[in-house]
């Protein structure tokens, strides 16, 4: 009996240990949180840090934009995320979540932006389309004729715009679940909506559906949900040389060599185009920081001052080899401003 | 027991009694761990579930052919107040299970024969634990080998043949999870085999029978119950597999039963809304709860029956 | 089984081959099953075994007393605070006068890794003799060159249609030619941990976080899972509730793994608030997973110990904890840590209830602690599968030959206890 109860009283103590190991030592490692298009760049930043500082590395986790924010804006406390990263800009809802529950100075911290391509396999042709060709092949419902609509029947790219090949239809892109997803419809999809004279009209009539219009994505096999796991999309792209897939630039700059990206509306997705603004599919990528949690937690001022030095997100920064686009100059000096003075973020 | 002989033997009856008694309720203590996880699972799923229902009805659920979570994602979204019919999931659930079923059924079983009534010792020395790696490779090692290697595969034959192959389809998922569950096949129908008794063999080879014919008409049929309930524990355990299907399966809600397409299963659904971009209490990350529990129940009804039936089969012969 | 078997060998060469036939069927069928298993193992091995390699470069780097210490303290401390990236871009520079164009010079940067410089700052730090001189130092290849050098990129292809452009497969020749490019054993792979830099990303991290999340995982459900059989098998009354919780193990045998993710999720994250993506969750919900096959195990290793032990225990007057505890578990332990270790493997390599619970997480530091934020093995494995660098192919495939190894030696740990110490009544 004394073998057996000694080995009951080491885990019993065990046990004691890891409870209070678990109440008392106070963090001393940042924790980010949030978006996955962001989640690149963040870590990159965060391993540059940990072994240029003496602070440890950042913990950073991928939760998406929206559960980021969530986490983020749950209170204050070394159980809750100092920083989460956002592929879109915070919502109003999502400021007034975060004062209600004593998050109420966060600051916002633009770092750049990201390219939504529409690639292929390189052994295809590259495509040609404009913001109208990606609606009318991808949506739900599609214009037919004045003020009245049908469920999207093309098959065929060639269908859709004459000039175009006579390619299937089939674009594997991300869940709704996805913030990529969310700027797509946005941009891509909503950008060609407007182009019709009379769905610009509804918007000013009837707003609702003029969004049902617009940001419904058809359902009947043109747009396939394949995942955010853009690796396998770009081995699917290789094999099925008809297929489109949907992409954060950063994923296309780094398989350049296996897909191509669609010129859209004569501009090429490429980072110059993209940064000068040409390029019509592209969106801001942004931190938010708990100003409540510097100087408790160590390191977020340091980790900040990283993230937006000219080494990182500046125009040669390592962040651009990355493939995240750089801000302009008169932005950047918003940024260093901003962040200099801690100034919270007003919506 | 480390007591110095100078107590009296009725305080050590004492002391004993009290260990004894100590001792016994840390054991049901330990015992009771099992059930209170059971409860656990259980009350965990339905907390979260029945707060999903009160926004979709159970019968929209249940019933729907329809599914496509795209509530908003923020209220100043599109007013798409999404689909919640989980038809679409459970029959790609099911159409993965069957074609895993399809693959590892027959290889399975005649491993599990031949095994059980040909192999010497030697060989069976040899293959089991061969077999049984299979069972001990990760599945995440599997989704891989699904996504990279079979996949691809399995659409350039099907183009170079004519067919049209989707990259994610429950062809190449179906595959990989059924050479996933041969070895849980085989070594449940092995014991199962190996507990018909000699006596029907020797019964059976004493009428003349060759080896094959008393597999066939002597073993099998009395193994059948036994048999039935592997192959119920095995689909119980593909319709539960998750990652492979995350990583090789794909997320569209397909109501089809052609495997060459691309369909979605169950626990995709629920590792897509509980990892990617959403609200924390929104009806589309409830919803992951809600199919937990479905998961859940139906694995539980499989496995009630499957162990029952093996249970009583196992009866027969004892 | 053949002993008994009596083939008839009158019976007609019909039923003999409906015989052989069928024996054929059950060849076949294992050949099936053990071809797969070794085409997976080989394609993932013929993937893998490139990670062990790394490709280094040489290069002279200056470094000039007035930029790295300009006190002349020649203080460790000092040493490390100075940026060495300026000085390992001037010696590119140098060494390849040709890049003169902008982007010229950012695809010679591109020929290293861009950690190489950290390298050099620990060098220089341990050896503060070595400034004030020019000195070769061996650095990383960056990922693409590494590729280019493995033979995964082909430079024989069109110019845009690979990451390494023309330039730099000529830098790649000259430094060929002089011998200041080679490959050698890729140790970091082993000690670092994770990295957005293929080339500098290591497994290390993810083995400690897996070992940790085992150790919680043993010491939980160990314990339990043999007490709990020793209730079962020695105490309870085989009435209604002991039924009831046999039924209730058995069935929690079968539950989906994902299912316990959920439990974990919602009861120990949101519940309880413990610290998110940490071994000590991972572990706590790996260990509920695993209790049902230790408790199964543990009966059935129990349940071996024949009665006369009992008996013999009782008859001399031992009480039913003495009998248990100093007689019949000690007998039943090793088939009780065979059935445990076989059932850590399985927690070894399981990851969907570890996605629930937030251990998809970037991190490069060695988690130090159960409740320090961690990752897993097998959710390396699935996070790297997931980044966008072509590197990680190989570091993927790499990561899951080390979790086999580590299952292997797990299972053959589980063989050796059966075999040696077993006892057989």
């Amino acid at each position: 009996m004394p073998r057996t109860f000694g080995k009951l009283r080491v885990s019993v103590a065990l046990f004691a240990l890891l409870a209070t190991s678990t109440a008392a030592n106070a963090r001393d490692q940042i924790t980010i949180v949030g978006s996955s298009t962001v989640f690149p760049f963040a870590t990159t930043v965060a391993e540059r840090f940990g072994k240029n500082t003496d602070f440890k590395t950042p913990v950073v986790e991928q939760t998406g934009s929206g559960g980021g924010l969530k986490l983020f804006c749950s209170g204050t406390g070394e159980k809750t995320p100092d920083i989460t990263n956002a592929s879109r800009r915070i919502k109003a809802s999502e400021v007034e979540l975060c004062a209600k529950n004593g998050v109420d100075e966060i600051v916002e911290v633009k770092i750049g932006y990201d390219g939504i391509v529409l690639a292929n396999s390189r052994k295809s042709d590259v495509m040609e389309l404009t913001r109208k060709d990606i609606f009318l092949a991808l949506a739900k419902d599609v214009p037919a004729g004045e003020g009245k609509t049908k469920p999207n029947a093309y098959k065929s790219w060639k269908e859709v715009n004459p000039d175009l090949p006579d390619v299937k239809i089939e674009v594997l892109g991300p869940p709704p679940t996805s913030g990529t997803r969310d700027a797509f419809v946005e941009l891509a999809m909503e950008g060609g909506c407007k182009q019709i004279d009379w769905i610009k009209a509804l918007k000013k009539s009837d707003k609702n559906a003029y969004k049902a219009l617009c940001h419904t994505i058809r359902e009947d096999g043109g747009f396939v949900e394949a995942g955010e796991n853009d690796n396998l999309i770009v081995q699917k792209l290789e094999v099925n040389p008809a297929a489109f897939g949907i992409f954060g630039f950063s994923f296309l700059d780094q398989n350049s060599d296996k897909i191509q990206g669609s010129i859209v509306e004569g501009n090429e997705p490429e980072f110059d185009e993209i940064a000068e603004g040409n390029y019509p599919i592209s969106r801001s990528l942004y931190v938010y920081v708990k100003k409540a949690h510097i100087g408790v937690i160590p390191g977020i001022e340091e980790f900040l001052e990283e993230f937006i030095s000219e080494d990182a997100f500046g125009e040669d920064g390592y962040l651009g080899d990355k493939g995240l686009i750089p801000l302009t100059e008169e932005e950047v000096e918003d940024v260093l401003d901003a962040v200099t003075n801690l100034t919270p973020v007003e919506l | 027991m480390a007591v110095s002989s100078d107590i009296s033997i009725a305080a050590r009856g004492q002391k004993n009694r009290l260990v004894e008694l100590a001792v016994r309720c840390v054991l049901i203590f330990c015992a009771l761990v099992a059930v209170a996880t059971t409860i656990g699972i259980v009350a965990s799923l339905l907390f979260e579930a029945l707060r999903f229902f009160q926004q979709v009805p159970l019968t929209d659920f249940l019933f729907g052919l329809e599914w496509s979570p795209q509530t908003a994602l923020r209220s100043d979204q599109v007013g798409s107040s999404g689909a919640f019919g989980a038809v679409p999931l459970i029959a790609g659930t099911l159409l993965i299970s069957a074609i895993a079923m399809i693959v590892a059924t027959p290889l399975g079983l005649m491993s599990a024969i031949y095994l059980a009534e040909y192999a010497n010792e030697r060989t069976r020395g040899i293959v089991k634990p061969l077999l049984e790696l299979l069972a001990g490779i990760p599945t995440v090692v599997y989704g891989f080998f699904a996504a990279l290697i079979v996949a691809p595969m399995l659409r350039n034959g099907g183009e170079s043949m004519g067919f049209e192959i989707s990259s994610e389809s429950a062809l190449a998922a179906g595959l990989t999870m059924g050479v996933m569950i041969i070895p849980l096949i085989s070594s449940l129908s092995d014991d199962v085999i190996n507990a018909v008794p000699q006596s029907l063999r020797d019964a059976s080879y004493g009428l003349g029978a060759t080896q094959a014919e008393t597999i066939k008409q002597v073993i099998l049929p009395a193994a059948t119950p036994g048999i039935a309930g592997s192959l119920l524990l095995a689909t119980s355990r593909a319709i539960g597999e998750t990652m492979i299907v995350v990583m090789a399966a794909g997320l569209a809600a397909k109501l089809t039963a052609n495997p060459l397409e691309a369909v979605t299963t169950v626990t995709v659904q629920i590792v897509t809304l509980l990892t990617g971009d959403q609200e924390f209490d929104s009806a589309k990350t409830l919803s992951a709860f809600a199919l937990g529990l479905l998961l859940f129940v139906i694995t539980l009804c499989l496995n009630v029956v499957a162990l029952r039936i093996v249970d009583r089969y196992k009866e027969q012969y004892d | 089984m053949t002993e008994s078997a009596i083939i008839l060998k009158s019976a007609g060469s019909k039923r003999h081959r409906a015989e052989s036939r069928f024996r054929a069927y059950g060849l076949i069928a294992i050949a099936i099953s053990l071809s797969f298993l070794l085409i997976m193992i080989g394609s993932i091995t013929m993937r893998g075994t490139a990670a062990f390699k790394q490709t280094f470069v040489q290069i002279e780097v200056n470094l000039p007393t007035e930029k790295l210490d300009p006190e002349g303290t020649r203080d460790p401390e000092v040493l490390r605070k100075a940026r060495y990236g300026k000085l390992l871009k001037s010696a590119l520079r140098e060494q390849f006068p040709d890049a003169k164009k902008r982007a010229d010079k950012k695809s010679l940067y591109k020929l290293i890794s861009s950690t190489a410089e950290y390298s050099i700052r620990d060098q220089v730090a341990a050896n503060p003799s070595l400034v004030g001189g020019i000195h070769p130092f061996w650095v990383r290849a960056s990922s693409d060159v590494d590729q280019y050098m493995k033979g995964t990129i082909d430079g024989s292809l069109e110019e845009s249609q690979r990451r390494v452009n023309d330039k730099q497969i000529a830098w790649i020749e000259s430094l060929k030619a002089s011998g200041s490019i080679e490959s050698r054993f890729n140790t970091q792979f082993f000690t670092g941990g994770d990295s957005r830099e293929p080339e500098q990303a290591g497994i290390m991290g993810a083995v400690v976080g897996s070992a940790l999340t085992l150790l919680i995982c043993f010491l939980l459900a160990f314990p339990i899972g043999v007490l709990a059989a020793v209730y079962l098998e020695e105490f309870s009354a085989k009435g209604r509730i002991n039924r009831f919780i046999e039924v209730n193990i058995n069935n929690l045998a079968a539950v989906p793994s994902i299912v316990y993710g959920l439990l974990g999720l919602a009861i120990l994250l949101n519940v309880f608030n413990l610290p998110r993506s940490t071994p000590l969750v991972g572990g706590m919900v790996l260990a509920l997973m695993t209790l049902p096959t230790i408790i199964i195990a543990s009966r059935s290793s129990l349940r071996a110990v024949p009665p006369s032990i009992r008996e013999a225990a009782f008859g001399l007057g031992a009480s039913k904890v003495q009998t248990t505890f100093h007689h019949v578990v000690p007998l039943a332990m090793p088939g009780m840590l065979t059935g445990s270790i076989i059932g850590m493997a399985q927690a070894l390599g399981e990851t969907a209830p570890l996605l629930m619970i937030g251990m998809v997480a970037f991190i490069v530091d060695v988690p130090g602690g159960v409740t320090e934020a961690a990752t897993a093995l097998p959710v390396q494995i699935f996070l790297w599968a997931d980044s966008p660098e072509r590197g990680f192919m190989e570091k993927t495939s790499a990561a899951i030959l080390v979790l086999l190894g580590f299952l292997v030696i797990m299972n053959l740990a589980a063989v050796y206890l059966r075999r040696r110490l077993e006892i057989r009544w």
